[in-house]
């Protein structure tokens, strides 16, 4: 067999493997429509409970609050989140091959995540959670994520998210509440909305560019 | 001049040669999967999954998620092994028409 096939012939099957075994080690990127889900819960939640509460209420603040009910925004938000992002990734997760790395990347977002949800209410049924902490905390342990999870993917672009959040949680530590919120908004709409549609975008384009033939 | 060696020709199709790729880096993957990554149509994928399977080098599990079927594959520690002596075979043969 081997008479018949050239130098060339012979690259082209060491490209093809490596190609294919990056493709099989790169499942995390098809996780970009959780960006673009927790970027649209972020910011309904900010509305919500900026409209007439505060930026960091978790719920205790509904009885004062009055008809907005704005102290549930972020408990409703965040946990109606999770549960979507559970029965979505549910549905999808037979598409897509068991990696350690992916394995790796997902344990990263879950063990940040839980740690958000405990720690949030609990602070702020404490009444020890302001705006500027809230948004810093939010921001840096973001940044954690996004940092953990760029490094074992070797992706530059999502380490750039995590430095873009790390900016953020350090910018929220000063400032009027306004800015805060801005410094905020800005960070989601960068490192959840425009990364998760660049990632979906570069996803899509993968799938259509690769064909092999028997 | 040592004899160079031979190819396995199970492994040397493109297409299997790519399917056993992805699933050396990937524990396990659905049809669908592999059918989008490699870009290939159903009937062909599936007869080279199967001369695949025939060899040893896939084991494949159906089962139901939510009423829909799901069929996963899996590379076995013989594709693995086999793969790998694929991969010194063209390593020794690129060797060698590199010194020509």
């Amino acid at each position: 067999m081997q008479e018949e096939m050239s130098g060339q012939d012979l690259k082209e099957r060491f490209a093809l493997i490596e190609t294919m075994i990056a493709e099989g080690r790169r499942s995390t990127e098809s996780w970009g429509w959780v960006f673009v889900l927790w970027g649209v819960a972020y910011f309904v939640a900010i509305a919500w409970a900026s409209w007439s509460g505060g930026l960091s209420v978790w719920g205790h603040h509904s009885v004062q609050v009055g008809s907005m009910y704005s102290g549930l925004a972020w408990p409703v938000t965040m946990f109606s989140g999770a549960a979507l992002t559970l029965w979505i990734g549910l549905r999808r997760g037979g598409r897509h091959p068991g990696t350690v790395i992916g394995r790796a990347v997902t344990s990263v977002w879950i063990g940040i995540g839980a740690s958000m949800l405990v720690l949030f209410p609990a602070l702020s049924a404490a009444g020890r959670l302001d705006e500027h902490s809230f948004v810093a905390l939010v921001a840096a342990m973001l940044g954690a994520a996004n940092a953990g999870s760029g490094l074992i993917l070797r992706w530059k672009m999502q380490m750039a998210c995590a430095l873009v959040w790390w900016m953020a949680a350090v910018a929220a530590c000063f400032g009027t509440v306004s800015q805060v919120t801005v410094v905020f908004l800005v960070a989601v709409f960068v490192c959840q909305i425009a990364f998760g549609v660049y990632t979906m975008m570069r996803e899509s384009r993968r799938q259509r560019g690769c064909v092999v033939h028997a | 001049m040592p004899e160079l060696p031979e190819l396995n020709p199970v492994i040397h199709g493109k297409l299997r040669l790519a399917v056993l790729s992805l699933l050396s880096s990937a524990e396990e993957a659905e049809f669908t999967w592999l059918r989008a990554k490699t870009g290939s149509t159903d009937g062909n994928l599936g007869a080279q999954l199967a001369k695949l399977e025939e060899a040893g080098y896939v084991t494949v599990t159906k089962q139901f998620v939510q009423r829909k079927p799901q069929t996963l594959y899996r590379m076995t520690e013989v594709g693995r092994a086999a793969l790998s002596e694929y991969v010194q075979a063209l390593k020794t043969l690129l060797g060698a028409a590199m010194e020509e």
